[in-house]
């Protein structure tokens, strides 16, 4: 065996750790639910149980977490994702001086630490009489995730010809008939994963929530005040639930991509022979 | 600017545009940070005794940092840290993106990146706290090493600095290797071929050829890392003993345990600061811009 | 419907840069009418302004009796064929065709209805529910036109739009771009750097060179009587011989071109602006020449032929006359045929001749010395 070999193999060996490293922390946490010991692990296994699923649903600050963290999610999205995309218009669309201060000042949120924008948002808006609570959560989350939107969108605009916008004006169309018939179904793609991601980003935030949710606790902070006071497997439960979730909406994703790329190729295939 | 966007969108949507951003850039980002700056340098005070005659401009608030040597202590303890935790997690990723970007095919590599991910759209709280599983006690980590005769009683993991390290670089990972795998994506892989053709051994391609062309990667996903690491309060707080505390576990005690803001902003500022230090740093360091960064 | 084009002063400035000279033209309305130049030449930019994605720096833009220098783009009754197309990626072929009536708030059914016409005009009845991703590249090409046409211009911009197509499609385009314009009466304007295209199908050609128009003719004269030196060696091959003017006899003019023996040729401008021994150019075409066997003394240049080509309906010589400069000789394959004795081919001498009323001779332009080389074959095919 040559030295070439051994690297592949060291990289294949390196790969299949990595991921164990990846997933079994997952793995571990989804079985402690299925322990019936009061404490959440795998061992010992004092035996097999589904009552920490019914401990769960019957945990009414749960449910009021959640429900918190759903209208924080609804409220970022529509903050943060008419925010990013109007800064990637801007920013694919402006040119000359100022413009690098303003990109700046774009990425900005994205290398403060999350706890320095929960502060300075809790401080800012208490001068106008907001304290912490839902909304205030709203503002200070959607101040970084619009920078994340931006980003997905401005990839997108970046690769789009604008002789389509040209070529809708000279029909006759208006600006904004242009925007809303030819570059915003265009963007739609962008702008769709970006809802996700910013819904995902919004739903798991811990640093900046910590600081601006006020008495409104969101599923995360309810999670960790949990998982320092008072831990049962009813945690794992609902872990358990989003791994689950999470998957399927993976898997889903993986075979949307698959039909897209297999249907990509047969229409290469139709245009070459009907060219 | 006004015109450019005007001639492109026409003036409502154009003024919507602007309107967005200057909610954004000003109520949401330039003028809270202002105002934490501008907390950190006045005395914490009463209601009653706002602009009266104690309301001052004083660097109080920073000199209790510099006098307290504790805290003095954490702070360069987080700085040291989340170095380390930077440089592991590049470590750890540096293989996996290259693996990804110009050895896996395509099928291969999207499937990975996509398993990459699936953790990532689980709460941060609960990775961590899955890692608190494993390092319990009587987890089954010291079950394993007491199984396997390694230990002859378990060691207590989540004592020291071993379970915060590994939980951060855990939590942190994908801001590392994302960066990294676009930017050696984008590298011919002829050059790889050429540099091995003239007899380059696998080092010496990496160093001369790979790691030239990812520094931007490099920089931005330490750049990242960093702020993350340095910024993080949910996985020192899980995983760190009470004695192995975060800067940010401080900056939090003075808001809602000490109560005094206006400290509490000071700090905050100074961690703010550090991050423009590294960022700052980092940017020379590998002669990136921000340009390179936001990809 | 009247599709006139009417450009006053039209000038273009960029910073310090001019990139259209203050240009006045007329287009007549049902006119198909080119502008020809390399690129770079400011046709590109006269298109804009005529479009109105640009505003001219100087001077007015006028289509039929109505100003349109202050008119935006899309209240311009103009319609545009890029040269990508610029098709809506996510639209189907209707919804392209019938977007422009679409924004003008034309009901569903009367878009159908005008799509379906137009399509049968282009001749792809039937694949109206396509997305446009599906089509062949002359499809596309086809709705593009379609599409532009849907929304009735006066006038029909088109900017350089089968640079994209393979040789054999373009030149069927050509003729149904022709048809299609003959049959509509729309005022088509077409940009390109193709003289083919330009002389295959346009009435008139304005032939652009450096932000200016140089001639504004039909093929035939642009081809025959080129009114500047650009347009001689733009449109078409030509050799070039400068020199000085020996004799002027009436149109005739005999220019001393540093060869054996004086050359002549016809001064389609008229000799105002020639006197003995003013420099002049003399321009003879390459098909123009008669060539002889090297012992044929009728025939005044002597030359060595260095390379030859064969192109089907012609041949391709490339002669070093015997003083130095190297001319460019096309004969015809029927002719080659009637002399079989007369060898071509690369190495072997030859003789030239030329009908001196059938080469033309233009005064040197300003800042023009006579070149050290002589002569020099400009080719621009």
């Amino acid at each position: 065996m040559n030295a070439s070999r051994w690297l592949s193999l060291g990289l294949r060996a390196y790969l299949v750790i990595f991921f164990v490293y990846l997933f079994l922390p997952l793995v571990i946490m989804a079985a402690a639910t299925f322990n019936a010991s009061r404490f959440p692990t795998v061992t010992p296994w004092t035996g097999t149980t589904l009552q920490w699923f019914s401990a769960l649903w019957a945990d009414g600050g749960m449910w009021d977490a959640l429900f918190n963290s759903a209208v924080v999610a609804v409220g970022v999205l529509c903050l943060a994702v008419p925010i990013g995309v109007a800064s990637a218009l801007f920013l694919t669309t402006v040119e000359g001086r100022g413009k690098s201060f303003v990109y700046a000042l774009i990425l900005s949120p994205l290398l403060t630490p999350g706890v320095i924008i929960g502060i300075s948002t809790l401080i800012f808006w208490r001068g106008w009489g907001l304290n912490g609570g839902i909304v205030l959560t709203v503002i200070a989350q959607s101040a970084f995730i619009a920078a994340y939107v931006m980003l997905m969108v401005t990839a997108r605009l970046q690769r789009f010809d604008r002789t389509l916008e040209r070529a809708a004006l000279d029909l006759g169309a208006s600006q904004w008939q242009m925007f809303r018939r030819v570059l915003l179904p265009y963007l739609r793609p962008a702008i769709l994963s970006a809802a996700v991601l910013a819904f995902l980003q919004s739903l798991e935030n811990y640093n900046t929530t910590l600081f601006v949710a006020g008495y409104d606790t969101t599923l995360t902070l309810y999670i960790a005040s949990k998982v320092r006071t008072g831990l049962t497997p009813a945690v794992n439960a609902l872990a358990l639930i989003m791994i689950l979730f999470t998957v399927a909406m993976a898997m889903v994703y993986e075979i949307k991509r698959r039909r897209e790329a297999r249907l990509a190729v047969a229409r290469l295939a139709v245009t070459d022979e009907s060219a | 600017m006004w015109r450019q966007l005007c001639d492109r969108f026409g003036m409502p949507l154009g003024m919507a545009v602007v309107a967005l951003m200057g909610i954004w850039l000003i109520l949401m980002v330039l003028l809270p940070q202002w105002q934490m700056i501008d907390y950190s340098l006045h005395p914490s005070l009463l209601p009653a005794e706002q602009g009266g005659e104690k309301d001052v401009w004083t660097l109080a608030n920073y000199a209790t940092f510099f006098q307290n040597e504790i805290h003095l202590s954490i702070f360069f303890k987080t700085i040291w840290s989340s170095v380390l935790v930077t440089a592991l997690t590049l470590a750890v990723s540096y293989p996996l993106a290259y693996y990804l970007a110009k050895v896996a095919r395509p099928g291969q590599a999207a499937l990975c990146l996509l398993l990459l991910i699936i953790p990532f759209w689980i709460n941060e709280i609960l990775r961590t706290f899955a890692w608190y599983i494993i390092f319990a006690f009587r987890g089954p980590l010291n079950e394993l090493l007491f199984a396997l005769g390694l230990i002859d009683r378990p060691i207590r993991f989540l004592n020291g600095d071993i379970g915060v390290l590994v939980g951060m670089v855990y939590a942190y990972i994908l801001f590392m290797v994302f960066p990294l795998y676009n930017a050696i994506e984008s590298l011919d892989r002829n050059q790889i071929r050429a540099a091995r053709d003239l007899g380059a051994g696998w080092i010496r391609t990496h160093r001369r050829i790979v790691i030239p062309h990812a520094k931007p990667g490099i920089a931005t996903g330490c750049i990242m890392t960093f702020m993350l690491a340095a910024g993080s309060y949910a996985v020192p707080a899980l995983l760190g003993a009470p004695g192995s505390r975060w800067f940010t576990q401080i900056i939090y005690n003075w808001f809602f345990e000490g109560g005094d803001w206006n400290q509490g902003a000071a700090y905050a500022f100074l961690l703010l600061a550090l991050c423009i230090v590294f960022v700052t740093l980092v940017m020379r360091l590998f002669k990136v811009g921000l340009g390179d960064i936001a990809r | 419907m009247d599709g006139r084009v009417s450009l006053n002063q039209v000038a273009m400035h960029f910073g310090d840069f001019t990139a259209i000279q203050p240009t006045t033209l007329e287009i007549e309305s049902g006119e198909f009418f080119s502008f020809l130049g390399p690129s770079g030449c400011g046709k590109t930019t006269l298109l804009n302004i005529i479009s109105g994605f640009l505003s001219p720096s100087e001077g007015d833009v006028a289509i039929g009796d109505s100003d349109m220098t202050r008119v935006p783009v899309n209240r311009r009754p103009t319609a545009m064929i890029f040269q990508n197309l610029a098709l809506f990626p996510l639209m189907s072929v209707y919804e392209n065709i019938e977007f422009g009536l679409e924004v003008r708030g034309i009901d569903r059914r009367r878009r159908r209805q005008k799509a379906d016409e137009l399509l049968a005009l282009v001749a792809l009845e039937g694949s109206g529910h396509k997305p446009v991703g599906d089509l062949s590249g002359g499809q596309k090409q086809r709705i593009a036109i379609a599409r532009a046409l849907a929304v009735e211009p006066r006038v029909l911009l088109l900017d350089e739009p089968l640079s994209a197509l393979d040789l054999k499609l373009r030149q069927h385009m050509r003729t149904e771009l022709k048809a299609i314009q003959r049959k509509t009466g729309i005022t088509f304007i077409y940009i390109t750097h193709d003289q083919g295209e330009a002389l295959t199908m346009s009435d008139r050609v304005a032939v652009m060179s450096a932000g200016r128009i140089e001639q504004v003719a039909d093929p035939a004269t642009l081809y025959r009587q080129p009114a500047s030196d650009f347009v001689a060696s733009f449109v078409g091959e030509n050799n070039r011989f400068s020199g000085r003017v020996m004799k002027i006899d009436g149109d005739t003019v005999t220019l001393d071109a540093s060869l054996t023996v004086p050359v002549a040729g016809r001064a389609i401008a008229g000799t105002d602006a020639l006197t003995v021994g003013a420099p002049a150019t003399l321009y003879v075409r390459p098909e123009q020449w008669r060539v002889g066997a090297a012992d044929d003394t009728r025939l005044p240049l002597a030359g060595v032929i260095e390379n030859e080509h064969f192109e089907g309906a012609w041949l391709t010589l490339d002669v070093a006359l015997a003083q130095g400069p190297r001319v460019r000789v096309h004969v015809a394959q029927s002719t080659a045929q009637e002399s079989p004795d007369l060898s071509l081919s690369a190495g072997m001498s030859c003789r030239l001749d030329y009908t001196p009323a059938r080469a033309i001779v233009l005064p040197a332009e300003v800042g023009e010395e006579v070149g050290e080389e002589g002569a020099h074959v400009a080719t621009t095919v």
